[in-house]
C-alpha cells in the first residue's frame, strides 16, 4: 500500500459556557494534524471488525463503501456519530475516544481509509445507460448535484463533500430516504435538494449517481483482492 | 439475580401498569362482537389499549423481538405495536462469559424493557405467550387475549436433552437444576459463575453440543475464562471440555493456540466426544467410547427451536432442531403471511448469534412493513458476529463476521464473504464490549 501523507485539518465547535449568566457565542477552533498511517493502519482493526479490511461495503447496502473517501468526509461522520448528531446506535460506542481514541487517532484512521482502494464491482441500479430513467438521472445529477459533488461525482475533500462515485446504490437510496424522512441531519443545501425532488426522481438520480465510473487508479484490481495489512 | 429497584425503574413501572390498567375498556370497545374463545376455553382480552394502527405482537423480547419492535415502529409509524415476554428484565447472553471473569459487571448486561419500549414508543407487556388460534388471530397471553394483524414469533432455544440420550424427565430435570447449560437464561448463568468461583478443586466437565446450537464460539470462549478464573483465584481444578464435534468449530487455530499457551495445565480439550448418556447420580458422562467422571459439570446439550413453536404448530415435521416451517427469504409462515418467525427459532441455517438476529430482525420488520403497504423488499442477509474472550485483565479477544447468500444450485444458504481475527489483543476485547453497547443502545437506549 502506497502511503500518502495529508495534513488534515478539523474543525471543532466549542461553546464556551461562561459563569455569568451572559450568551456564550460559538467558539470555533481549526486544529491541524500531521496523519499517521502507521497508527490509522493499527486503529483500523477495531474498524475492520465490522467494515472487514477493505473497507468495500456490501452490495445489499448494509454497510457503505467507506475505502478511498475523502478524509475529511470520514472524519466528519466520526465526529458526527460521536456526537450523536448523526444516528447511528451501534457505532455509537466504536467512535467514542474510550475506544478508537482522541482527534489524532480519528485523523489517523480517516487518511487510512483514503489509501484503501475502492471495490471493483460496487452495486448499481436498475437502468441501465440507455434508458429513458438513466438519462433523466444524469439531466438531474448536472442540474442539482454537480456543482458541489463534481462532474464525475469525485466529490471534494476540502469542502467535506463526499465521493460519489464507488457508492452502493441501495445504500445511497438507504441515506436518501433518512435525509427526506428527516432521519438524517445533512446541511441544509442538500436537505433542500433531497426535499424539492419527488421519489422517483431521487430514484433516477441515485441511479445515474450508481453508475460514475469509479477511475481505474482508485480501484482494486479485481475482486479477489485482499488488504494485506491484515491478512 | 437481583437489581435494586431505583426510584426512575419504579415510576417507570407503575407508569407503564397505569397506562395498561386504564386501557382495558378501549380494548373491550375495540373487540367487541369478537369473542376470543380458543379451544372451547373463553379468554378475556388482555388489558391494553384499543389499537391505533395495524396491530403487530411480538412474542419474545430477546435479541430479534427488541429489534423488530424498535425498527417496526421506525419503518411503520402507523404500526401499534405490542412486545411480549416472560421475563421483567432483559439480561444479556452474550458478554455473560466474560461478566463470569468479572471482566464487566452485571448492569452492564441488564436493561429494562419498560425503558426500551418507552424510547420507542411500542407496549411492553410481561406477559408468556400459551396459545396460538391462526383462524381467528387471537394469541392467548397469561394476561389475556390480544388480537392481532401480525404475529411475529421470536422465542429463541429450547435445549434437547434427548439428543445425549436423556430420555426421562425426571434426569432432565435434575441435569437442568443441578449442570444448567447457561444457553438461555439468566439465572442458569448466574448458578454457572456461581460453580466457577466456588468451584473446590477436581474436574469440572463443560460439553460442546452438535448440531447448529446457539452461538458456535461461546463454549469455548466459556472454557477460556473458567480457566482463567481458575488461575487468577488459584483454584486448582481441571477442566475436561468434552465436544460432540470431531474438531473445535469456529475460531479452532486461536482457540488451540489459546489453551496451549495459556490454560494447559488446565483444559484438557476431548473431540468427538459422542455424548449419549448422564448418570446423575453417579456425576458420570458416557460417550460411544468412554465414560468420564465430573466433581461438577456445565452440560450444554444440542438445541432446538422453542418449544411454542411446536405447540402453536408452526414447525417443519422434517427438521432435526423442530424449527419453524417458513418463508426462507420472507419469514412468513409457508401457509400464512399474517405469522413470521425470528430468531433462534428461524429454519434456516444461519449461526445462531445475537447479532443475526438483530440485522435480521431489522430486514424483518421491513418486509412485514413492505407486505402492509403491499409492496415487496429485496432479500438482505443477516450478519453473524462474534467476539470471544481469550484471556482476561485486560481483556483479550477474537472476532469473526460473516454474510451469508443463497446459492441456487444447492438450494440452500453458504456463507458469503467472512473474516476471522483470531489474533486476539485488547483492542479486540475492547470493540467486543463497544459492540455489545452499541447492540443495547440500539435496542433499548435510542
Ligand atoms: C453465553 C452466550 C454467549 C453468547 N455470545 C454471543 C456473542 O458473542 N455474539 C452474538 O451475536 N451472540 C451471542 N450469543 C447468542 C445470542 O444470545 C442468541 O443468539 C440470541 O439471544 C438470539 O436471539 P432471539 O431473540 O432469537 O432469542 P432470545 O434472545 O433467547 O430471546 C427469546 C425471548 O423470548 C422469551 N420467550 C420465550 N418463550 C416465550 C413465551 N412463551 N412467552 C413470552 N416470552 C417468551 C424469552 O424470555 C426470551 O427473552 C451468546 C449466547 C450465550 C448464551
Amino acid at each position: 500500500m502506497v502511503f500518502k501523507s495529508h495534513s488534515l485539518a478539523l474543525l471543532a465547535l466549542v461553546l464556551a459556557s461562561l459563569l455569568i449568566n451572559a450568551v456564550a457565542e460559538p467558539v470555533t477552533i481549526k486544529l491541524t494534524f500531521e496523519p499517521d498511517l502507521k497508527n490509522g493502519q493499527r486503529i483500523y482493526e477495531i474498524c475492520a471488525s465490522c467494515h472487514l479490511p477493505e473497507g468495500w461495503g456490501n452490495n445489499d447496502g448494509a454497510y457503505p463503501q467507506i475505502a478511498g473517501q475523502h478524509q475529511n468526509v470520514l472524519i466528519q461522520q466520526l465526529l458526527d456519530i460521536r456526537s450523536g448528531q448523526r444516528e447511528n446506535p451501534t457505532m455509537y460506542p466504536f467512535v467514542q475516544e474510550r475506544t478508537i481514541g482522541g482527534y489524532q487517532s480519528l485523523a489517523d484512521v480517516v487518511a487510512y481509509i483514503s489509501t484503501l482502494p475502492m471495490h471493483p464491482q460496487h452495486s448499481a441500479g436498475p437502468w441501465r445507460d440507455y434508458s429513458d430513467e438513466y438519462k433523466a438521472g444524469e439531466v438531474l445529477y448536472k442540474q442539482k448535484c454537480a456543482s458541489c459533488h463534481g462532474n464525475r461525482g469525485e466529490g471534494n475533500n476540502d469542502t467535506s463533500t463526499p465521493k460519489l462515485y464507488g457508492q452502493h446504490y441501495p445504500y445511497i437510496k438507504r441515506q436518501i430516504n433518512l435525509v427526506k424522512s428527516g432521519q438524517r441531519i445533512v446541511n441544509s443545501l442538500m436537505q433542500a435538494v433531497v426535499q424539492k425532488l419527488t421519489d422517483e426522481q431521487l430514484k433516477q438520480v441515485i441511479n445515474y449517481i450508481s453508475y460514475l465510473p469509479v477511475p481505474e487508479e482508485e480501484r482494486a484490481p479485481s475482486l479477489n483482492w485482499r488488504n494485506t495489512d491484515f491478512y | 439475580m437481583t437489581k435494586k429497584i431505583n426510584r426512575r425503574t419504579f415510576l417507570q413501572s407503575s407508569a407503564a401498569l397505569a397506562t395498561a390498567t386504564i386501557s382495558g375498556q378501549g380494548y373491550a370497545q375495540s373487540t367487541s362482537g369478537e369473542s376470543p374463545v380458543i379451544g372451547g376455553k373463553f379468554s378475556s382480552p388482555a388489558p391494553i389499549p384499543a389499537k391505533k394502527g395495524p396491530r403487530v405482537v411480538i412474542v419474545g423480547g430477546g435479541w430479534s423481538g427488541l429489534t423488530m419492535a424498535k425498527y417496526l415502529k421506525k419503518t411503520n409509524p402507523k404500526f401499534d405495536v405490542v412486545l411480549l415476554d416472560k421475563n421483567q428484565q432483559f439480561v444479556s447472553c452474550p458478554i455473560s462469559n466474560v461478566w463470569m471473569a468479572d471482566q464487566v459487571n452485571l448492569d452492564f448486561l441488564t436493561h429494562s424493557y419498560v425503558e426500551a419500549a418507552q424510547n420507542n414508543d411500542y407496549l411492553f407487556l410481561n406477559a408468556t405467550a400459551l396459545e396460538l388460534d391462526r383462524t381467528s388471530k387471537i394469541l392467548v397471553t397469561t394476561l389475556g387475549s390480544i388480537k392481532y394483524d401480525y404475529l411475529v414469533v421470536a422465542p429463541g432455544i429450547d435445549y434437547d436433552y434427548n439428543r445425549i440420550g436423556v430420555d426421562n424427565p425426571e434426569d432432565e430435570y435434575a441435569l437442568r437444576m443441578n449442570y444448567p447449560a447457561g444457553f438461555s437464561s439468566a439465572s442458569e448463568i448466574m448458578a454457572i459463575k456461581h460453580k466457577l468461583h466456588n468451584f473446590k478443586g477436581g474436574t469440572l466437565v463443560l460439553t460442546v453440543p452438535s448440531g447448529n446450537y446457539r452461538c458456535i464460539a461461546a463454549p469455548y470462549e466459556r472454557a477460556c475464562m473458567a480457566a482463567a478464573i481458575f488461575k487468577k483465584h488459584n483454584i486448582r481444578g481441571k477442566i475436561l471440555l468434552l465436544d460432540m464435534n470431531s474438531d473445535i468449530r469456529i475460531k479452532a487455530e486461536g482457540f488451540k493456540k489459546a489453551f496451549a499457551e495459556y490454560y494447559g495445565n488446565i483444559i484438557q480439550y476431548e473431540p468427538s466426544a459422542e455424548i449419549n448418556g448422564v448418570r446423575v447420580v453417579d456425576k458420570e458422562i458416557e460417550t460411544d467410547f468412554d465414560s468420564y467422571q465430573f466433581d461438577d459439570a456445565v452440560i450444554y446439550p444440542p438445541v432446538r427451536a422453542s418449544s411454542i413453536i411446536e405447540e402453536f404448530g408452526l414447525s417443519d415435521e422434517s427438521s432435526l432442531q423442530k424449527e419453524a416451517a417458513i418463508d426462507p427469504f420472507k419469514y412468513h409462515l409457508v401457509d400464512d403471511e399474517s405469522v413470521y418467525v425470528t430468531g433462534d427459532s428461524r429454519s434456516q441455517p444461519f449461526s445462531k448469534s445475537g447479532n443475526t438476529a438483530h440485522s435480521e430482525a431489522r430486514y424483518v420488520a421491513e418486509v412485514i412493513s413492505a407486505h402492509a403497504d403491499g409492496k415487496q423488499i429485496e432479500w438482505r442477509s443477516p450478519q453473524t458476529m462474534c467476539f470471544s474472550g481469550v484471556r482476561i485483565d485486560p481483556l483479550e479477544s477474537m472476532s469473526i463476521i460473516a454474510f451469508y447468500k443463497y446459492d441456487e444450485a444447492e438450494k440452500s444458504f453458504a456463507f458469503d464473504r467472512s473474516h476471522l481475527m483470531d489474533k486476539w489483543n485488547e483492542r479486540a476485547g475492547q470493540a467486543g464490549l463497544a459492540w455489545a453497547e452499541g447492540m443495547y443502545r440500539d435496542m433499548f437506549y435510542s
